[in-house]
């Protein structure tokens, strides 16, 4: 008796299943269901492609960084940055490799606004304390995402992870270092550090998401949790990244600009005033304060350095 | 040390800073926008060594009690800087932020060809230095001066062999840094209390080595040689500059000098 | 001559930490060529650790594992015969008459020589 091709489907996606629930990791190569890989694509192309954009709000600040210690530690950073949207996108180019696709199309996918990168990084920088603030907090809620996916199911992505992790310890400490010293600097610099906080805590109540699908129609975390990629919902991970930074930036004397944040010891949660997500809705459709500027000039300098890709793309006697 | 020994001495730790924070400077400012990812994170490294040698130079003019590192290397206004003239050019027409900003990879591959390969020959006379400090750091940063020169003749060779556009903008970027890149060899109006004084070897002897190398490298490309190496626009050495160094400047401090007292 | 081939092909790194340590799978990289792909390397993958050889290998010349060809690759837990593991009576016998057993630390240890 022949097994239909569906039945067929259905046995691997079971045994795909028992795998995940056992804990075990899938690689490129391995069979998987059709919604796991597009998950995989759809996280790991924008988690990728945001790394390289969010270079550019702290390149911003990267020539004109204090002093040589600090412009030295920031390019550093930023560096590392890029360096992990290298990782990231290997990663997916490996995913997409099956569609006949490579970095090019999802560079493309990006220009074209099919590709999205990450809310935070459309807003504006105004001041150095602002690569601080950059440095530390979105870093720090970066890391809490990030670590949330060390024990990603797909083995590619965790190793990924694991590297970036091992450099995000750095980054936490370099963040810290710029926004303690302005906190405990002069009244000016204080100042400057207060200004960035009251400017960007919005944008870090909206970083991990919103906390339903409700909010914007759509949200890919059950997926991701289903299949063993992440652990936490959005709304989990906001609450832990309170927990570990709301008594931090009191401590060094920041006020946090929002009088109704409190931590309810019975509900044994955060109480905070939500962002506005029609903002949010904006960002993700690429209308935020920064999106179109910082498009433009990755494409600027994309378009414009073509000639280097293309010339050594040729069979020519380089390459040969 | 008397003090004409040491003036000689400080007048080149300034040209050896100088060069190295204003090409790191050009560097910093490519940091997520060259065309190949993987060579953004690998120009960064050479970005940093250099303007960490840079550091180390003016770390050693502090010692001499030329004030501190980041005032030497943040405050000094462009008159008073010593680095070439072709290392503070920009990286390309337009603004380094959101003012449409065109980097032209040909002229950084050639500019950092060049200004590696002298800086060698630099390094290399150093290690034969009376100034101790100064053997000690051309030991030191030997290596990664080694790396930088790898890297970037790599990439000269293959988009010279390239062929096509490639090499027609190569070509292009040749003419112009060689204009100019006199200005990295020359020691300045104090060359001979420099020399004499054989805290380095003379402007002639690194110019006919870094020569020998080019002509050698240039046939082998099948590239004609472009003769004498220029100082078109004048020498740095001197404090003769351009207003793309007092932009650079102008940047580069712009949030140290906020307050160059209190730590940053 | 002409003929377009894809700009980014893709290149393993390895590093070796020191000259007896094995060499190690990095990560993979895009790069035109092995030159290109050489000068790259280490700027991206060891930044903060000391190497002191690296190796870029074109992915495409790996002949690595299918899925099917993975699964044979567990054995059965019956091999302490290659290993130390049963010879552990041995420690009793050479006590009996004063000698040490020569594990792997006292085997290991000879490579000093003979000391003077």
């Amino acid at each position: 008796m022949a097994i239909s091709v569906r039945d067929a489907e259905k046995v691997k996606y079971r045994e795909f299943m028992e795998r995940i629930e056992a804990g075990e990791k899938i690689e490129a190569d391995d069979w998987m269901p059709d919604e796991y890989r597009q998950t995989l694509i759809k996280l790991i192309s924008m988690h990728g492609i945001s790394e390289i954009m969010g270079a550019l709000p702290e390149k911003e600040w990267t020539p004109k960084a204090p002093t040589l210690y600090r412009k030295l530690a920031i390019m550093a950073k930023v560096q590392d940055e890029v360096g992990h949207g290298q990782l990231l996108l290997r990663v997916a180019e490996d995913l997409i490799k099956p569609y006949g696709k490579t970095r090019e199309d999802l560079i493309q996918d990006l220009f074209s606004g099919k590709l999205k990168f990450h809310n935070v990084f459309h807003w504006k920088t105004k001041s150095w304390a602002d690569a601080g603030l950059i440095g530390w907090l979105v870093d720090g809620a970066a890391i809490i995402t990030q670590t949330n996916m060390l024990d990603a199911s797909y083995a590619p992505y965790a190793r990924a992870l694991k590297r970036i992790a091992a450099e995000e310890v750095f980054h936490a400490q370099h963040g810290e270092a710029i926004a303690v010293a302005l906190a405990k600097g002069t009244e000016q610099q204080k100042q400057m550090m207060q200004d960035a906080l009251n400017r960007w805590w919005p944008a870090l109540m909206m970083f991990f998401g919103p906390p339903t699908a409700e909010t914007t129609g759509s949200s890919k975390q059950e997926i991701t949790i289903k299949y063993k990629i992440r652990k936490n919902t959005n709304e989990d991970l906001r609450q832990f990244y309170l927990t570990k930074y709301v008594p931090r930036i009191q401590g060094i004397g920041l006020t946090i600009p929002d009088e109704t944040l409190r931590y309810d010891e019975e509900k044994k949660e955060w109480i905070y005033r939500q962002p506005d997500w029609n903002e949010f809705l904006k960002i993700i459709r690429n209308e935020g304060p920064m999106s179109q500027e910082r498009l433009r000039i990755r494409k600027l300098s994309y378009e414009n350095n073509a000639w280097v890709r293309e010339a050594l793309g040729l069979n020519t006697a380089v390459n040969v | 040390m008397n003090r004409e020994y040491k003036e000689a001495v400080v007048e080149l730790l300034y040209q050896l800073a100088d060069d190295d924070l204003l090409v790191s400077y050009r560097g910093s400012e490519w940091l997520g926008l060259v065309p190949h990812i993987e060579e953004d994170v690998a120009y960064s490294s050479i970005t940093q060594n250099t303007m960490g040698h840079a550091a180390i130079y003016y770390g050693i003019l502090e010692e001499l009690g030329e004030g501190k590192v980041d005032d030497l290397a943040q405050l000094r206004p462009a008159n008073e800087r010593k680095n070439a003239i072709i290392l503070e050019e920009k990286n390309g027409q337009g603004h380094w932020l959101y003012e449409e900003p065109r980097y032209d990879w040909a002229f950084t591959v050639v500019r950092n060809y060049f200004y590696e390969a002298i800086k060698k020959k630099k390094i290399d006379s150093l290690k034969q230095s009376t100034y101790e400090p100064l053997v000690q750091t051309a030991i030191k940063i030997d290596t990664e001066a080694r790396y930088h020169l790898m890297h970037w003749q790599t990439w000269f060779e293959q988009l010279i062999r390239a062929g096509g556009e490639a090499e027609e903008r190569m070509k292009a970027a040749i003419e112009k840094v060689w204009k100019d890149i006199g200005g990295v060899l020359s020691l300045g109006p104090n060359e001979e209390k420099i020399v004499s004084a054989g805290i380095i070897e003379s402007e002639a002897v690194l110019k006919e080595r870094f020569l020998a190398d080019m002509k050698e490298k240039f046939a082998e490309l099948g590239l004609e040689f472009p003769g004498e190496p220029g100082m078109e626009r004048g020498d740095g050495r001197a404090g003769v500059h351009t207003e793309d160094l007092e932009e650079a400047i102008a940047t580069l401090s712009e949030v140290y000098a906020l307050d160059p007292a209190v730590p940053w | 001559m002409g003929e377009k081939v894809p700009f980014y092909e893709e290149f393993v790194v390895f590093s070796r930490k020191t000259p007896v340590s094995p060499c190690q799978e990095q990560f993979t990289l895009l790069a035109p060529n092995h030159e290109i792909a050489l000068v790259m390397a280490q700027e991206n993958f060891m930044r903060r650790e000391k190497v002191c050889d690296i190796w870029v290998v074109k992915r495409s010349d790996i002949r690595a594992m299918t899925p099917e060809e993975r699964k044979t690759l567990e054995r059965v837990d019956n091999k302490d015969y290659r290993t130390t593991k049963g010879y552990g009576y041995l420690v009793r016998i050479w006590r009996e008459i004063d000698q040490g057993m020569l594990d792997e630390k006292e085997i290991l240890s000879w490579s000093k020589g003979r000391v003077k």
